[in-house]
Order: structure tokens, then C-alpha cells, then sequence
């Protein structure tokens, strides 16, 4: 009865006239640069965030919301039609998308692919809705230990999922953590790694960081690499998957959504592991598993399916909890800040209309996209043809004005452009950088919670293993960090292993 | 791939050294009652002892041995260009004025070599653009962009 009258207040807010208007902007916006190369979900929100000031936190949310998951499914037009996946979540898509669109399906193929992101963000809304309150009464019996210990998992797990090397990843992490260090020091007011600069002083900004990091750092990529599209010139016709298509493929939606919504959960997962490991699934559990890789349905349904309910489930710690699970969670943790809004247990009880707010986005948002998608495709690929050379001075003038709105403050632009370069160089000698921002987003969280955990055990460390749960988690920590060095265990998951 | 391997552990570990040279500056406390410097020491140790085990990793990794170049050697001016754009973007933002600034960045960059456009394109091209981002940001969106001494 409870979840009846949830959902009833979830609809009541999204049904608002300007809700709904930034729910759609938002969606718009997403597929929009999911189609686009060059810029990302993150870099949007992050770009948007001054325009939100404006407008009410939930309205905020709800369009940054929409941004994220419709730059899922705008990812995976350009990956069918293509071949190159906009968001790192669809680059499963072109696997057996592109070859569908060689073959003359590219209709179906992008039909699946709305359909399937449909059913996945509509079971994910219900799992929400039936996950999320008992998740945050649990929660509020966390202390300072269970969230440190929850972080340090957090931030374990995606360096044991990075593509590249652990210990890489794990160094990018520290490298994060300290940069979340330099500023005023809140206990005691101490300046740290600041060097007498204002700016400093408030420490680095989450927005010309990431920027800097996924926004600059995509578009001097692009310009080195020059690459040429080509874009399947076959006219797009009759987006209907067939009668079979739905009876092979339905499945597959059930399965990727269940798969994509506990590793969305699950901190440090998210959609890129979470489409991987859909496929995988899907192959394994196939018939006909040779034929994975040369057009078959199932292989664009279970991994779209599986990234969007992912990016739906990522919601959930970071509004039960406060923890941001992946990147894009970090950034609308920081919005959600700015709005005066502390993400964690008590969200449910003090801000009911934001949390049902986004709930009841989603539902609508995904109808939304499946509207502006299925009929609108042409227009997306028409968007696709706009040369890069002429895209690329445009991006770069939105990053530019989206730093420099947030405090008119022109060494945020310098901070940008050398956090661009930074981030180069890192995606050049193998170093990846979502580590780098999720432990630079928590890490005042991180140091708050060490310290106040260590001044309650008066110095002693054993307090993180002698409460049960931070104990068991560091327990989890600690496994997946040695598993390498145990013999007999399979090696971690690669992305690369499921190709 | 080696080679750039330990090259880029070498800078980790400087910097690592540089962190936890810069921690013990700071009032560090106790374990009881944890100072400022404490967890950017810790943070900094911790980078220190990776980026030596991935030295010795990409040393002792045979197959890692690849000849290619990390910096496109057809395209690195490209890329200089388009950073010197931004910084100078950057430097000259507060005095000129955003329209001033963001016209003369765009045709910079609209005629760069990268697929260079004819002038009339890259001048009208520009115009359009910074001024519909103006009308944007400044009149819709209501963000303060800097006027310059032009006023604008």
C-alpha cells in the first residue's frame, strides 16, 4: 500500500508542468550527446550545472537525471550506425549492432534498442521503489567506520574492474584522494597544498576537474587520432523488430536488466561492467554462441537493456546512502549539494518529493526517450554527419563558458586546461581516470569518516574490523585486491575477455 | 609500452615524494586525534609504494616492448595549438570581453590546420555562434559573463 501511494506522489510531482519540461529537456539533451562524439554524460551535467541554479533542486535533478540516461541510448545509435560507441556503455552495442546494420537491420536494431532500454528503465524503477526505503533504514544505523569501510570497497571494486592495470588504477585513486585534500582543511582550518591562491583556498573545483578530465582531454584525443566516420548509408526503415526478434530477445531484456541493476548498485560498478557482463551472460547462455559478434539481436538487446537499468540502480546509493557508485553519481552528488541537499539516509524522510521526484522521471523519462527516439532517428543520424573540425571549437566554447559561469573565475579556466592535458596524457600511458574522480569526490567524506572513526577508537585501527560490517567489507576489500596472487582463482574480469 | 610504463611510474613516485614531503609540513596529529597532514601522508606513502611496484612490473614485463610513439608526430602542433588557443582564451577573457574573446578564439580555431575553413566561413561561422551563445548564457540562462572594457 505504501509503495501504491509512493508512486502516486511520484507521478503527482513529475506531472507538474515544469518537471516535465525539464525531464524532457534533459532527455534531449542526453541522447543529443550521446549521439555527438566528444562530450560525455559527465561533462554535460557538469556543464549544466550553473544553468540549474535557477530552477528548484528537484527540477535540477531531474533534468541532470535525464542527461545520464539519455546519453545511454544516444550512445547506442552511433555504436550501431557507426561502429563507434559514443558512451563508453555502448561500445557491447557495436559488437553485434553494427554487423546488424551491415546486414540491412539497422532498423531493428535500433528499435531493439529503445525497446529493450524501455523494459530495462521500467523494472528498474520498480526495483527502486522496492530497494531503496529498506536500504536506507539500514543506513542509518551506519557510523563513520561502516562508511569509510563502504568507500574504500567502493573505490576497491573499480580499480579491480578498471580495463588497464590494478595497481594503476589504484594509484590513480591516491592521486584523487589528494587532490580532494588541497583547501581549507574543515576540522581545523588549516590550508592545505593551497600555496596562498584564493581559489585554492575552497579547494579544486569538482566541475573544472572533470571537465578538465573528460572534456578537454576527449576533444585533443579526437584531434590526434582524426578519425573518419562513416556512417551506414542504407536508409533506415521499418524500426519494428520482428515477431521473433521479440520472441529471442525478450529474455535476454529480463536477464541484462537484473544483471545491470545489482552491478549498477553495487559501489564502483556501473554501466560500462555492467553491459559487458550482460553480454557475456547472453552469450554464455546461447545456443548458438559462435554466432555472438556477427549481428544477433540478443546482443544489442540484454546489453542495452543492462546499462540502462544499471544507471538507474546507480541512484541508489547515492540516495540512501550518499555514496556516489560511479562518476556521473559523484557529479549529481555535488549538484545535489550545491542545491543544499545532503544525499544519505534521512533523503527519504526530509526531501520525499526529490527522491519520488526522480523515481517518477525515470518512468517518464524512458517513455519520453522511446518517443524521441523511435521517430526521430533520422534527425540523430543527419546530427551524426556534422563534421568534426566544426564540432570541436564548439565543445571546447562550452566547456570554456560552463567552468567559467560557475564563478567567473578565469584560473578555474587554467585548472581546466591543465587537468585537460593531464588527462591526455593518462588515457596515452594507460591511466584511467574515473578512479581519479570518484576518489577525488569523496575524499573529504573519506578523511572525515578515517578521522572520526580513529578519534572514537582512540587511535586504534581495530575498530574497522571488530564492528561487523566494516569489518566484512574491508574483508571483501582485501579478497579482491589479492585474488590476483591466489592460485587457482580465474583471473579478473577484462572487458576485452568478453569480446 | 614498457619503456612509457616506467617513465610514467618514475613521475608518480616524484610526485609521491613531493606529497608526502609537502604533508609532514602540516600539523600531522596523532593516531588518537588525526591532524591535516595525516591522511595526505598516508595517501601519499600508499602512491609511493604503487608506483614502485608498477616500475618493477613494466620492468620485469618482457612483453610489453612496443616501439610506438605516445605523442602523434603528424599532429602534436594541432594539438599545441588548440591548448595555446585556450589558455590565451584564458588571459584574455577578463579584458576583452566574452563576445571579443570567444569570436576571436572561434575563428582561431575554425582555421586551424586541422580541416581548415575558407575566412568568410570561419568569420560568419564565429559571429553566429559566440553571438547566440551570448544571447544564451547572458539573456536566457542569466550567467554573468565578463563585459571587458568594451562593455560587452
Amino acid at each position: 500500500m505504501e509503495l501504491l501511494s509512493n508512486l502516486g506522489m511520484a507521478f503527482v510531482i513529475i506531472f507538474q508542468p515544469d518537471n516535465l519540461f525539464f525531464c524532457f529537456l534533459g532527455c534531449l539533451i542526453g541522447t543529443l550527446i550521446g549521439v555527438l562524439p566528444g562530450l560525455g554524460p559527465v561533462a554535460t551535467i557538469s556543464l549544466l550545472l550553473p544553468a540549474t541554479f535557477h530552477i528548484t533542486p528537484v527540477s535540477a535533478i531531474i533534468m541532470l537525471a535525464g542527461i545520464y540516461y539519455g546519453a545511454m541510448y544516444g550512445g547506442s545509435i552511433t555504436s550501431i550506425l557507426v561502429n563507434i560507441p559514443g558512451e563508453a556503455a555502448s561500445v557491447v552495442t557495436c559488437l553485434d549492432g553494427y554487423q546488424m546494420a551491415r546486414q540491412g537491420r539497422a532498423g531493428p536494431a535500433l528499435g531493439m534498442s529503445a525497446f529493450a532500454s524501455f523494459v530495462a528503465g521500467t523494472v528498474a524503477t520498480i526495483l527502486i521503489m522496492l530497494v531503496a526505503p529498506p536500504l536506507a533504514r539500514v543506513a542509518l544505523k551506519f557510523g563513520p567506520p561502516e562508511y569509510f569501510a563502504l568507500m574504500l570497497l567502493g573505490l576497491t571494486i573499480l580499480s579491480y574492474l578498471a580495463s588497464g592495470s590494478v595497481v594503476k588504477a589504484l594509484m590513480m585513486a591516491c592521486v584523487g584522494v589528494f587532490i580532494g585534500t588541497i583547501g581549507t582543511d574543515t576540522i581545523s582550518g588549516v590550508e592545505r597544498f593551497t600555496y596562498r591562491s584564493y581559489t585554492l583556498m575552497d579547494g579544486l573545483g569538482l566541475v573544472p576537474v572533470i571537465m578538465g578530465l573528460f572534456g578537454i582531454s576527449e576533444i585533443l584525443l579526437n584531434i590526434d587520432q582524426a578519425s573518419k566516420q562513416e556512417i551506414y548509408g542504407t536508409r533506415i526503415a521499418n524500426l519494428l523488430p520482428t515477431l521473433r526478434d521479440w520472441k529471442i530477445s525478450l529474455p535476454a531484456i529480463f536477464r541484462g536488466t537484473l544483471i545491470g541493476f545489482f552491478l549498477g548498485i553495487l559501489p564502483g560498478g556501473g554501466v560500462v561492467i555492467a553491459s559487458f557482463a550482460a553480454y557475456a551472460v547472453e552469450k554464455k547462455v546461447s545456443k548458438h554462441p559462435e554466432k555472438f559478434g556477427s549481428g544477433v539481436i540478443e546482443g544489442v538487446a540484454a546489453p542495452e537493456a543492462a546499462n540502462n537499468s544499471a544507471s538507474q540502480g546507480a541512484f541508489i546509493p547515492l540516495l540512501t546512502l550518499g555514496i556516489p557508485s560511479n562518476v556521473v553519481m559523484a557529479v549529481l552528488l555535488g549538484a545535489l549539494l550545491i542545491h543544499n541537499i545532503k544525499p544519505g539516509p534521512l533523503l527519504l524522510k526530509d526531501h520525499p518529493t526529490l527522491f519520488w521526484g526522480i523515481v517518477g522521471s525515470m518512468y517518464i523519462g524512458n517513455f519520453m526517450l522511446l518517443v524521441l527516439n523511435v521517430p526521430l532517428i533520422g534527425m540523430w543520424v543527419k546530427l551524426l554527419k556534422v563534421p568534426y573540425p566544426v564540432l570541436f571549437p564548439l565543445i571546447i566554447l562550452f566547456c570554456l563558458i560552463g567552468v567559467y559561469s560557475i564563478n567567473n573565475n578565469t584560473f578555474e579556466l587554467i585548472i581546466m586546461i591543465l587537468f585537460g592535458m593531464l588527462g591526455y596524457l593518462m588515457k596515452k600511458f594507460a591511466y584511467e581516470g574515473a578512479p581519479m574522480i570518484l576518489a577525488f569526490v569523496l575524499s573529504p567524506m573519506l578523511e572525515n569518516a578515517l578521522r572520526q572513526s580513529l578519534i572514537m577508537s582512540h587511535g586504534s585501527f581495530s575498530i574497522f574490523f571488530t564492528r561487523p560490517i566494516p569489518c566484512a567489507l574491508f574483508v571483501i576489500s582485501i579478497l579482491l585486491l589479492i585474488s590476483p596472487l591466489i592460485p587457482g582463482v580465474k583471473k579478473r574480469p577484462k572487458i576485452e575477455d568478453v569480446t | 609500452m614498457k619503456k612509457y610504463d616506467q617513465m610514467s611510474s618514475g613521475i608518480w613516485l616524484l610526485f609521491a615524494v613531493y606529497i608526502c614531503v609537502e604533508s609532514v609540513r602540516l600539523p600531522l596529529g596523532s593516531f588518537r586525534d588525526p591532524g591535516p597532514g595525516f591522511l595526505p601522508l598516508l595517501v601519499g606513502i600508499l602512491l609511493g609504494v604503487l608506483s614502485l611496484i608498477s616500475f618493477l612490473q613494466a620492468h620485469s614485463d618482457e612483453s610489453l616492448e612496443s616501439s610506438e610513439s605516445w605523442y602523434p608526430r603528424k599532429r602534436w602542433k594541432n594539438l599545441v595549438w588548440v591548448l595555446v588557443a585556450q589558455l590565451a582564451y584564458a588571459g584574455i577573457l577578463d579584458t576583452l570581453g566574452f563576445l571579443v574573446s570567444t569570436f576571436l578564439l572561434l575563428v582561431f580555431l575554425f582555421r586551424s590546420n586541422l580541416a581548415p575553413r575558407s575566412w568568410p566561413w570561419a568569420i560568419g561561422g564565429s559571429l553566429i555562434a559566440s553571438v547566440s551563445c551570448y544571447v544564451v548564457f547572458e539573456i536566457l540562462l542569466r550567467t554573468q559573463l565578463p563585459k571587458g572594457f568594451l562593455g560587452f
